[in-house]
């Protein structure tokens, strides 16, 4: 009974977690966080408080309400500013997930003989 | 003339040092150190002076001061650009040579006192013979000065006024006191670098070598730490953009050092207490120098553009050389050690203290090397496809979010680390009502904000941490003192705890919205009022302030736009911050048109809780002083 305790309440918690409740982020949120403002050193249109974020905040509004799917907004502005614009690059250059991954595993694997010696 | 007088000052400075790593004489080098570190001192004080004299016949005072900088900022603008910048490592690194002589130094050899002359001299040697900030101005830019001269008594032409320091750097109190602290941290990390190496070349090492080298790492850490979350604080309260951490090639360059040093102040344990993985931790003594060096290379030598970066032509050449060269240094004495290195223990208990560090050192070596890779991908990639990249916060989430979720998993069991296996059956009956509370006081985190599955885990870890930790210092705090390096590690825990909890509620919960307004306006934002009265303009020395109060029941804050005239940026916006331990409300000036005003409000969680977690981490070397 003791160790039912914790466990009980384990799985509320994830089960709640998981089941009941979502990333709150709106589409237009989860975009302006991942296009860069061009004319700003390293800010992403979501925290900038240029003015021409300002005018490509509205674009991006305008293109959400009328539909547009993500891809064919990041299209348009990575066409339009050059893929620097994109902040997720990872998505096209798998590389980038797999090297530190593959690295770590290499690692791992070193310690892991070393320690069986 | 006070050109002239500076840059003979550091030739001195380089001769002197220049003697300290060519005589052989024992007895003079404590001479010759001390020296050493009053004419640094000096050449920051002449430096000083001429800021404060508005010498403009300085090239780099004609360029990042003026007449109109307020004095705090004139003091600050010794460090606002890369010669002076420089100036302040000199001093800083000659203030560690003297306090390695005075405290850590054990033996009487001199290998050390050659290694670190060396790495003086070589950024000493930057100012003498590529850019210093006593170079005196030859030709006049229409602001400020375009063409300098390294030597001395030239016939010099002073500018009228000067051009100001970086709008962004004259805009909080904290510019005087981030990058100092941060470079106390960086420039510390040399001390594990001379004594790992200098004790190795050495055939009579002393094997005591790893604990005055762990010793010196601390105070860097700490400063390094406090640097890094003050850095955090002045980009909350002056960016304007309601964040702290961009995951900017500057601030990624900073963190790698801290992860490095915070792996080593670990792992150095190992080899104290059971002697195993000396190789590792001559390794990581190393790396954590080379990655300043190679950071200072990264943000100084102009290959990346940040809002930190400041460059000047050719020192990114002068820096590759000087990092080809230490590497070199600790590769080859490396290499000559691999038979010590072979004599390290074996590991054999994987849930005692050298499993559990050995994991801590994968995980934080492993964030160090995604931090590194999404620093330099983007140069790799423009260099081979022409194109540019930009690695955003979203890598860094995917990676670098669940190793760290995983360390705070594993700092729950480090109350309870010993040389034998832990045992997790008792652990757990022993914590068992602190599970129990944690897994609650979760769950109605959850419920309260509505987070999702990897919130609540965070937010599972985090709480543990928290309660595990902090009951393990209450305890030891009624009977006795916290003191000595265990409890120093639990209070940072306890500190990182807490600032996960922080961290996760700003993560997930944080909103904003844009509103415009016009004065006289009041406004309903998440459950609060705030009236916004009648802006004002006031007229100051070096800016235009737009001032627009905004009310919140009692409390009456600015708003404001600060329009720099010394420069063509644009306005820099400073925000009005209502703060509370859960939320800040967090609202800045956008635009102003006519009398109509754009204003973005945030409601930024957990901000209060984030800065409590690091100053606690910070402050945890007060369990570490000699009573």
């Amino acid at each position: 009974m003791k160790k039912l305790v914790p466990l009980i309440l384990l799985s509320i918690l994830i089960i709640t977690s998981i089941f009941f409740f979502e990333d709150t982020d709106s589409r237009y949120e989860k975009l302006s966080k991942s296009i860069l403002c061009p004319v700003c050193q390293g800010e992403t249109l979501f925290d900038s408080p240029s003015e021409y974020a300002d005018d490509m905040r509205i674009v991006l509004r305008e293109q959400i309400d009328n539909g547009l799917s993500d891809k064919q907004i990041m299209d348009y502005w990575t066409s339009r500013f050059g893929d620097r614009i994109n902040t997720n690059p990872q998505n096209e250059n798998l590389i980038l997930i797999i090297f530190p991954l593959f690295l770590g595993f290499i690692f791992f694997i070193l310690f892991y003989r070393k320690i069986k010696q | 003339m006070i050109s002239s007088v500076g840059i003979l000052i550091t030739w001195l400075a380089f001769l002197n040092l220049l003697v300290i790593l060519l005589i052989n004489k024992k007895d003079l080098y404590q001479l010759l150190v001390r020296i050493n570190l009053f004419l640094h001192f000096l050449l920051f004080c002449i430096l000083e002076i001429a800021l404060f004299l508005d010498d403009f016949s300085l090239n780099y005072i004609a360029n990042y001061s003026a007449s109109s900088t307020p004095p705090l900022y004139k003091f600050a603008s010794l460090w606002g650009s890369l010669d002076g910048s420089i100036l302040l490592w000199n001093l800083v690194l000659s203030f560690y040579f003297y306090l390695y002589i005075k405290i850590y130094k054990k033996n009487n050899e001199l290998y050390d006192i050659k290694i670190f002359s060396l790495i003086i001299i070589f950024f000493n040697g930057f100012t003498i013979f590529s850019s210093s900030p006593f170079a005196g101005c030859i030709q006049l830019a229409s602001v400020g000065c375009a063409d300098f001269t390294l030597l001395p008594f030239q016939n010099l032409v002073e500018s009228l006024s000067g051009r100001g320091p970086n709008p962004l750097l004259q805009n909080h109190p904290l510019m005087a006191i981030h990058p100092p602290m941060l470079y106390i941290g960086y420039v510390g990390l040399v001390l594990p670098f001379v004594i790992a190496t200098s004790e190795l070349i050495n055939k009579n090492k002393n094997e005591e070598w790893i604990k005055i080298a762990e010793k010196s790492t601390y105070m860097p850490w700490v400063f390094l730490t406090a640097g890094i979350s003050l850095g955090a604080a002045w980009s909350y309260e002056v960016l304007g953009w309601g964040g702290y951490w961009a995951w900017d090639p500057v601030e990624n360059v900073s963190f790698i050092p801290w992860l490095l040093a915070t792996a080593f102040l670990h792992s150095a344990k190992t080899q104290i207490k059971e002697f195993t993985l000396l190789n590792w931790n001559y390794a990581l003594s190393c790396l954590m120098f080379l990655s300043v060096i190679f950071g200072t290379f990264i943000t100084r030598s102009g290959v990346l553009i940040s809002v930190h970066a400041f460059s000047n032509g050719n020192i990114g050449t002068y820096l590759i050389i000087g990092l080809t060269f230490f590497t070199l240094l600790f590769l080859i004495i490396g290499i000559k050690n691999i038979e010590y290195f072979q004599s390290s223990s074996k590991v054999t208990n994987f849930f005692g203290r050298t499993g559990f560090f050995v994991a801590n050192n994968l995980l934080l070596a492993g964030s160090a090397i995604v931090v590194f890779i999404g620093t330099i991908y983007p140069l790799f990639y423009e260099t081979i496809y022409s194109k540019q990249i930009t690695i955003g916060r979203s890598f860094y989430d995917i990676l670098v979010g669940p190793i760290l979720l995983l360390l705070i998993y594993l700092m729950i069991f480090s109350t309870k680390i010993t040389k034998n296996n832990l045992k997790i059956t008792s652990w757990l009956e022993e914590n068992y009502f602190e599970i129990n509370l944690s897994i609650i006081l979760s769950i109605i985190f959850t419920f309260f904000f509505r987070s999702s599955f990897k919130f609540a885990i965070t937010v599972l870890g985090s709480i543990l941490l928290v309660v595990i930790i902090g009951k393990n210092i209450l305890n030891k705090a009624k009977k006795t003192k916290l003191q000595g390096s265990y409890w120093t590690g639990q209070i940072a825990h306890l500190g990182i705890g807490i600032f996960a909890i922080g961290l996760i509620m700003n993560v997930s919960q944080s909103y904003s919205s844009e509103l415009i307004i016009s004065s006289g306006d009041t406004i309903q934002f998440g459950n609060q009022e705030f009236n916004i009265l009648n802006p004002n303009e006031v007229q100051k020395n070096e800016k235009n302030v737009i001032n627009l109060p905004i009310q919140k029941n009692n409390t009456t804050k600015n708003a404001s736009l600060n329009i720099f005239k010394n420069s063509t940026q644009q306005a820099i916006s400073s925000p009005a911050v209502f703060r509370n331990v859960e939320s800040d409300t967090y609202i800045t000036i956008k635009v102003i048109d006519d009398n109509n005003f754009k204003l973005i409000f945030r409601k930024n969680y957990g901000i209060f809780i984030i800065w409590l977690g690091l100053a606690i981490c910070s402050l945890s070397f007060i369990s570490r002083l000699k009573r």
